[in-house]
């Protein structure tokens, strides 16, 4: 059976720690606050933000992920795509444009 | 079990995330979903992750190919259309299946993967292609609209207006999950057609018989395969590839959510089938009248059509049903053609951020439905011929994105153990090639009828 991406607070339930109380060290930009002192909207937010994987984050998704290293046969085939694109692009902007008149 | 870095190797890993309102709002919805999980609602976690796979399939019911289906009833009968339908759904779901699964593993949607994966001249192509295809096709989504209305006695300004008015109301919660349950409420009423279906009386034997794939009813050779290539082309559209990527990412699903997706997927596929045939069986109606009423604008005549043969709740049931299906595509595709903008321009693309903080994404959305709706609104515009030409324009995007999306499927490095199986890709290939192909055979067919090289 295929495993599953473990999700942030599964990891802390499989280590038997309390969500709230391991996340700010974790996940959170803020690691040097005590819990306590985290007021409740805060405490709130970090907890919601705890349901997320970490490549979830929009920080995360923002970063690019590296150009694909491409076989010569890709390459080539990327390359016929780019013909194949121009002709039919071609045939397409006449066909379209002859029966708009 | 895996870690994340397993399943996405080259996705960034954090130690400390800076925390944004997108994040927080889809961690909330996530946050349903680990409930649902923990506490083995099996009915409530299914209720909370359907959603973007029935919205692209439903979103393809839309408009014009409902026309389609029910003029192919009302020229060709049952025979061969009824088992047809539904194999192309069953094609439609294998790419959009995998459309789900890289959005679901990589979080990421498909025009950003391309740029950044693949370089971006194809980025760009994709999105630029993807915005004309989707404008042309909007276009039509208002005609439909407009068809619809004109049963009621009601002009070009209240489609319009409608259509506009549905795009603001569902954009401005400025949350994904807001978004998507009143389009999915909507998309629901794509069932009028099978309840027009059944308003027409249809002889069930004939429904029955109709699934010994009994040959193509008639015409000619060229007549066959534009046919074909028109509706399987269009089955599988590129819109649905970026739309269904996009916001399963959006709505913040991840690899533990796969078999949901396929669930999802599966399901939009179904009722699209299912839909799909209902118009096409209240299409048969008309052929014993040898469809008399249907010519006209763009199918315009159906809804009088219908009234006149089966009576005036059919023609009601067809004309909202065809308001239905234009609404529901004006938001889909306005949709993915915001996605595509946010992802090739590299902002926030997010139904969770607000406009302020995603403006290009909310102005595309807004801006492409504004412009069809101008479109429309032009005295003497060719709407026809921009109607039947909207999937013709697709032909050339449809199997350039099919091909990338294949591509991102089987990129171990994105997907780890996610990527494509041997077996997955042996039918997926086969039908992305069957789907791709007939597309492109389209296009050029149409190509060559309007240079006269073959004839119509």
């Amino acid at each position: 059976m295929k495993t599953k991406a473990p999700l942030i607070n599964d990891a802390h339930r499989s280590s038997g720690a309390h969500p709230s109380s391991t996340h700010p060290s974790s996940i959170h930009p803020s690691s040097s606050i005590q819990e306590q002192d985290l007021q409740p909207q805060e405490r709130f937010e970090d907890e919601l933000i705890m349901n997320l994987e970490r490549d979830q984050f929009v920080a995360e998704t923002s970063r690019p992920v590296p150009r694909a290293a491409l076989s010569a046969r890709a390459t080539a085939g990327l390359w016929l795509l780019r013909v194949f694109v121009v002709l039919v692009s071609m045939m397409v902007i006449y066909t379209f444009v002859d029966q708009l008149h | 079990m895996s870690t994340p870095e397993a399943a996405a190797p080259l996705l960034g890993r954090v130690g400390g995330p800076q925390i944004t309102d997108e994040d927080l709002a889809r961690s909330h919805d996530r946050s349903r979903v680990h409930h649902a999980r923990r506490h083995s609602k099996r009915w409530r976690l299914l209720w909370l992750l359907v959603g973007p796979g029935i919205l692209a399939m439903l979103g393809e019911n839309d408009g014009p190919s409902m026309i389609a289906y029910a003029a192919d009833g009302a020229q060709y009968g049952l025979g061969f259309f009824v088992p047809f339908i539904p194999v192309l759904f069953a094609m439609a779901f294998i790419c959009q299946e995998m459309c789900m699964r890289v959005g679901a593993v990589t979080h990421r949607g498909y025009g950003e993967l391309v740029l950044q994966r693949y370089g971006r001249v194809w980025g760009w192509f994709g999105a630029g292609d993807l915005t004309l295809t989707n404008l042309v096709t909007l276009v039509a989504e208002f005609v439909s609209i407009r068809v619809g209305l004109a049963y009621f006695h009601l002009g070009s300004g209240v489609a319009v207006a409608l259509g506009l008015a549905l795009v603001a109301f569902t954009l401005s919660g400025g949350r994904y999950w807001r978004w998507e349950r009143i389009v999915l409420g909507m998309a629901l009423f794509n069932g009028l057609f099978l309840v027009a279906a059944v308003l027409v009386k249809p002889h069930v034997g004939a429904i029955a018989g109709s699934f010994d794939f009994s040959p193509f009813p008639g015409g000619s050779f060229n007549t066959l395969l534009l046919l074909l290539a028109s509706t399987i082309g269009a089955t599988v559209t590129p819109w649905m590839i970026f739309f269904q990527q996009s916001a399963s990412a959006d709505k913040g699903m991840t690899p533990r959510d796969v078999k949901h997706g396929r669930y999802d997927t599966a399901a939009g596929a179904v009722l699209a089938a299912i839909f799909g045939v209902g118009a096409l069986i209240a299409g048969a109606a008309l052929l014993s009248h040898n469809g008399s009423g249907i010519q006209g604008f763009a199918g315009a005549g159906f809804p009088e059509a219908f009234k006149r043969v089966a009576g005036s709740a059919v023609g009601t049931v067809f004309a909202l049903g065809l308001i239905e299906a234009g609404a529901v595509a004006i938001l889909t595709i306005s949709a993915s053609t915001a996605y595509a903008a946010g992802e090739c321009v590299g902002v926030s693309h997010s139904f969770n951020s607000s406009p302020r903080k995603a403006g290009v994404f909310y102005a595309a959305n807004a801006g492409i439905a504004l412009l069809a709706a101008t479109v429309i609104l032009i005295p003497g515009a060719p709407l026809l011929a921009i109607a039947l030409n909207a999937n013709v324009l697709a032909t050339v995007l449809l199997p350039v994105s099919l091909v990338f999306m294949v591509m991102l499927a089987n990129d171990k490095g994105l997907m780890g153990e996610w990527a494509n199986k041997r077996s997955t890709n042996a039918i997926g290939i086969a039908v992305i090639a069957f789907v791709g192909l007939c597309g492109a055979a389209y296009g050029i067919d149409s190509f060559l009828q309007t240079i006269h090289l073959i004839g119509s």
